[in-house]
């Protein structure tokens, strides 16, 4: 804990009914929250945390961990528990009442609430994190809405550390905290002035590195920059933008995409496909300059593979004059191919060139290809820039503390005593550390050798198949083509074929390595699995897998200790590794390299305490990072702390990092703004009233009520009620009816999602599910289950509020009847359903009005016979059965969609196999047992091992 | 009351009461001719639809119902073919839901006249039609299944497609993949590895 952070929760804790508190990111808000968690007491209730996702959970959970040992005082309160659907309800229904504080989902939560399973007075107060994310139809909301009815004592305290999220949209901020019943809006930016004073007082020493970026790569990111402009420039053309947002400097972020969405998602159906694709073009290139920095040569070359074989033939930015540049800069950091009697050969400048010549190896494979040339490919495998400075940062650092461990001061210089001289790179992603690890053990060369022969590997092993040639017969043209060498059509048929020649030397030069490889593999086999496994034990995804031979034993002596202190996150492993410190010293002294730990920033692990480094390089600047350091350095001011950043030179990861900071200044000053201009509505005592104090229109049917009942006389009100299935509490909906007066009663469905009546069965599709749904077959299923069990089965297309109202403008409809449009396909399910009624719903709103219409005079819905509709067997009805935790559904739906698998066989499949992992060593016998039909299984087993065809 | 004589079993027949509705225009691609039948139009033996502007139903908010009512049983099919020519939807939609669904008639919403043509073509041209167009058989070529399977996990994209089955070489070989594996795949950040390990091997069903 930082002061400030004493600041914040003071001010937090002021209104008794909690607040919002928005912070920079990586102000260190998990400590605070964990910190809020030694304040409760479990006489008051239970304190239930919303919406963390696994990491943050882990981060909070680590940070209370550490407070709790920090304190001296005896008792030891519970450890927070976490509530999932497997959890039986009579024991969910014992930690609700024990006080305790616990991590739970809000569809858990809700439909416990709406079943009466979790008395409301046993709450004393939600934590909700990623505040950002709420608005005042989700299911946070709904969960305090219905807590508030009842428990007046309840405190919600929000959190967000995405200042750039909270100005998204028309009064974002105002809104979350009605929703959350909220009036305080607490902001801490990183220029807030106890925070900078905190900060500041005593900073990190800092070494700003520029790393000049190799020719190449300037030219690949100077490529994608103009093709991005261009793509940008199209855009504006359709006039369906606002300009204003679109920028480059925009068009780096991850949210640009949120921009264009926002302002194109209200007539996304209308557009055309150019506008489509030119947004997702954009991500792509986005991703592009992303991975350029991040990535080698090799592998970015790979991933262009990647994109080239996957991007349709309507993508606009690779026919863009510039695209070619990418792909032939991106190619010539990795080989350079040209035929020697034409001597063209050109050497590369980059210095770690390193040269074979492949003629001799693969020359009667020349001939029978093309007897024109000798061909030569030599291999270039351009090493990125950051390598080499980073391992110079790292033997620099070494020399320094050779030279303070020489002049015998280190140890009273240092203070704490406890430093560990661990030296911790941070980088974007784990494949990155993995690779940068390599680099630190076995040299820069090697590996870049080694992503080399394993591109080159890819490539054969897909080559070797028969279909390949077919397939390639087919197009020649599309590789022309794809190579961005869209050249004049007379050159066209040379150009194929240099293409392909550049293709077979490719295969050669990968044959060749296969064939050493594999000599190499029969002995080393066993060798490399043992230590592999010991390897994937790993705490925090530090790579410790070798594909070489050499590497090895250069590595053993590192490896049990790293281990070591990658599994414990206890201090005394750490003290004990220390104890162990001038050993493994020693030992690294002959390499001149420090002990050093890479972290991936993905992983959001809270290393910084746990590790306590002495230096840090950020390989891949963060801002968030930069504010975790900042916060380390101010919790440990004793300690020496020295931060290298390694920044490309006019890079657009440099523009990127700086605009980060602009941009959530620039949030936080709107925010700013917008606070001192909010109306919240309060009631006497000065709670917030929340969204529905802002008169609601009185519904349509209450209205009529008023005006047909003679006199305004009303009948006794009669509750409505919804029987509602458990995976619909992903949506909306059941919130808004909510809204509306309408009880809910969440059960598990077998056939349909929503229950209005005896007779009624609504289907609700959403704009994307309806055409997804068609795709799949699904919808045609479900409708003819809800045909099949009630008498008015519904389906219920429900339009988004914020986008338009239709599927498709009359310009798109076309001149004929054609199968794939909308239009057919449900003219088709009407055909073949007459009973079905559609309903078409402008939102969830307007969903909510006819719902409660249709309902007007018709029976109140049986829960129990609802639950038992559909279901195949009586012992198959599970109450209490929160499906979509039960069910692995991501894994479900991938079985559903793989050939041969039907509606009919899917659950005997997952009946007979535990996983799909199983599922693919399974023989094709068991598969024609589980799939009822020897012709079903072949298809699938054939499907499974089909051999992935060729990029090239 | 339709007639249906062997002429005009191929053609939609109009109402004389729609004469003048520039609807007609859009019915391009199947013949039509007036005649004098109860609905507005027929459009099969035991098909019919009736047209509504959503403009007209905000002055004649009775107009649907009486209509409805003059069908009487004759019909299997049932349409009620909405108009949506106003702005503020929601009130006058639900009423013509609400009416629609209690008198046993199927409302298809076309915000254009083109698209409410089109419907009233579709529906005469799909007359006989099977239904496996919406039954989910797909192309059967291996690229389209195998995106298909493997976008099943949520934000895998068509390019992660491309790079898992040109790294594993196979399904079977993507499913049986190790984190590590997964990790060291281009584009494929820690979320999406662990999103796709936990699809393949956590089991269908979790534990209770």
């Amino acid at each position: 804990m930082v002061q400030f952070h004493e600041h914040i929760i003071t001010d937090l804790l002021e209104d008794s009914n909690g607040g919002l508190v928005v912070t920079s990111a990586g102000l260190g808000l998990h400590k605070l929250i964990s910190s809020l968690f030694l304040l409760h007491h479990h006489s008051n209730g239970c304190l239930l945390i919303l919406s963390a996702t696994p990491p943050q959970r882990a981060s909070i959970l680590q940070n209370y961990e550490n407070a709790l040992r920090s304190q001296i005082s005896g008792e030891f309160p519970n450890l927070p528990s976490e509530i999932t659907s497997d959890l039986p309800a009579n024991q969910r229904l014992s930690l609700y009442n024990s006080g305790g504080i616990l991590f739970i989902t809000s569809r858990i939560l809700i439909v416990d609430l709406l079943t009466h399973r979790i008395p409301t007075s046993a709450v004393a107060g939600l934590v909700i994190l990623n505040a950002h994310s709420l608005s005042d139809t989700s299911t946070e909301a709904f969960i305090v809405r219905i807590l508030r009815l009842t428990n007046l004592s309840l405190y919600v305290r929000a959190f967000s550390d995405r200042p750039h999220s909270m100005v998204s949209g028309f009064a974002k901020a105002e809104r979350t905290l009605k929703c959350l019943f909220l009036r305080k809006l607490h902001l801490w930016p990183r220029f807030q002035v106890y925070v900078s004073q905190d900060l500041e007082r005593d900073p990190p020493e800092v070494v700003d590195i520029r790393v000049p970026m190799s020719t190449y790569m300037i030219g690949i990111q100077k490529a994608v920059i103009e093709v991005m402009d261009a793509c940008l420039k199209e855009m504006r053309k359709t006039n369906k933008v606002d300009v204003e947002d679109l920028t480059v400097e925009n068009g780096l972020f991850k949210s640009f995409d949120e921009i264009v969405r926002r302002q194109l998602d209200p007539i996304w159906h209308t557009l055309g496909k150019r506008t489509k694709q030119l947004v997702s073009d954009l991500k792509t290139l986005r991703k592009l300059l992303d991975y350029l920095v991040r990535y080698d040569a090799v592998t970015y070359l790979k991933y262009l593979d990647s994109v080239r074989a996957s991007e349709s033939f309507r993508s606009v930015w690779i026919f863009a004059e510039s695209s070619y540049k990418i792909f032939e800069y991106a190619k010539k950091r990795v080989y350079h191919f040209g035929r020697s009697d034409s001597g063209k050969v050109r050497l590369s400048k980059t210095a770690s060139t390193k040269k074979r010549k492949l003629n001799d190896n693969k020359k009667d494979e020349d001939q029978s290809t093309s007897a024109e040339s000798r061909v030569v490919l030599e291999e270039v495998l351009e090493e990125p820039p950051k390598w080499k400075v980073l391992l110079d940062v790292l033997r620099e650092i070494q020399e320094e503390r050779e030279k303070q461990a020489s002049s015998g001061e280190e140890k009273d210089h240092l203070g704490d005593g406890d430093d560990n001289g661990i030296v911790l790179v941070a980088c974007k992603d784990e494949y990155s550390c993995m690779q940068l690890e390599d680099c630190t053990t076995n040299g820069s060369q090697k590996v870049m050798r080694e992503e080399w022969e394993k591109y080159l590997l890819s490539k054969v092993q897909l080559q070797a198949l028969p279909k390949r040639n077919a397939k390639k017969a087919k197009e020649p043209k599309g590789i022309g083509v794809l190579d961005g060498v869209v050249a004049a059509p007379g050159k066209k048929a040379e150009v194929s074929s240099t293409s392909k020649q550049e293709h077979d030397a490719l295969l050669a030069a990968a044959s060749e390595i296969s064939k050493r490889i594999n000599k190499d593999i029969v002995g080393e086999d066993d060798n490399q699995k043992l230590v592999d496994d010991g390897g994937s034990v790993k705490g925090k995804g530090k790579g410790k897998k070798k594909k070489g031979s050499a590497g090895e034993k250069a590595n053993n002596d590192v490896a049990p200790e790293d281990k070591a202190m990658e599994d414990g996150c206890l201090n005394e492993v750490f003290l004990r590794k220390h104890d162990q410190g001038p050993d493994a010293e020693s030992s690294r002294e002959t390499k001149k390299l420090p002990p050093v730990v890479f972290y991936a920033l993905e992983s959001y692990k809270k290393i910084l305490d746990i590790l306590k480094p002495s230096t840090i390089i950020a390989y891949h600047p963060d801002i968030a990072f930069v504010r975790e350091v900042e916060i380390y350095k101010a919790e440990n001011p004793s300690r020496m702390v020295k931060v290298y950043f390694l920044f490309y030179e006019d890079s657009t990861e440099m523009q990127k990092f700086e605009a980060s900071v602009r941009r959530e200044n620039g949030a936080f000053e709107s925010l700013i703004r917008q606070k001192s201009l909010m109306m919240i509505p309060v009631d006497q005592d000065g709670r917030c009233l929340g969204l529905d104090s802002s008169n609601e229109p009185q519904s349509i049917i209450s209205q009529n009520l008023i005006t047909r009942k003679a006199g305004g006389r009303r009948e006794a009100e009669r509750e409505m009620q919804v029987i509602v299935d458990m995976r619909e509490f992903m949506s909306t909906l059941p919130n808004v009816l909510h809204r509306k007066g309408m009880r809910i009663i969440p059960v598990t469905l077998e056939v349909g999602d929503y229950i209005l009546s005896p007779l009624i069965c609504v289907e609700r599709k959403s704009i994307q599910d309806l055409f997804r749904s068609f795709a799949s077959g699904r919808l045609y299923h479900q409708v003819e289950m809800m045909s099949r069990y009630y008498r008015i089965p519904v389906l219920l297309i429900e339009f988004s509020q914020d986008k338009s109202f239709s599927f498709q403008s009359a310009s798109d409809i076309g001149d004929d009847v054609t199968p794939n449009n909308i239009i057919s396909k449900l003219s088709l399910l009407v055909l073949h359903f007459p009973r079905l009624r559609i309903i078409w719903s402008r939102s969830l709103h307007a969903t909510a009005e006819i719902f409660a219409s249709l309902k007007s005079n018709q029976d109140e819905p049986d829960e129990v016979k609802a639950i038992r509709v559909g279901v195949p067997s009586e012992e198959g009805i599970v109450e209490n059965d929160v499906r979509a935790e039960n069910y692995n559904t991501s894994a479900v739906e991938m079985l559903r969609r793989l050939p041969g698998v039907t509606d009919s066989n899917y659950r005997a499949i997952m009946d007979g196999c535990k996983s799909l992992a199983e599922l693919a060593i399974l023989p094709v016998e068991r598969l024609a047992e589980l799939m009822g039909g020897q012709k079903a299984a072949k298809m699938l087993r054939e499907f499974l091992d089909a051999k992935y065809p060729t990029l090239l | 009351s339709a007639p249906s004589s062997s002429t005009n079993r191929n053609a939609i027949l109009v109402s004389n009461r729609q004469k003048g509705n520039p609807l007609l225009k859009h019915i391009r691609n199947v013949r039509w001719a007036f005649a004098d039948i109860v609905c507005d139009y027929l459009l099969g033996p035991n098909t019919c639809a009736l047209y509504l502007s959503l403009r007209y139903h905000l002055l004649h908010p009775d107009y649907l119902y009486f209509r409805i009512r003059e069908l009487q049983k004759n019909f299997r099919l049932r349409i009620v073919l909405c108009h949506v020519d106003v702005e503020d939807v929601v009130k006058p939609l639900l009423e013509v839901t609400r009416t629609s669904l209690l008198h046993d008639c199927t409302l298809l919403c076309g915000w254009s006249l083109e698209e409410c043509g089109r419907y009233l073509e579709t529906v005469k041209v799909y007359e006989n039609k099977p239904a496996d167009l919406i039954q989910g058989q797909m192309d059967g070529d291996y690229l389209s299944r195998l995106n298909h399977a493997l976008t099943a996990i949520r934000h895998v994209n068509k390019t992660d497609v491309v790079t898992l089955g040109s790294t594993f070489g196979s399904l079977s070989h993507v499913m049986d993949a190790s984190m590590e594996d997964l990790a060291r795949c281009p584009g494929i950040g820690e979320r999406k590895v662990k999103r796709l390990y936990d699809a393949f091997h956590e089991p269908f069903k979790r534990e209770v």
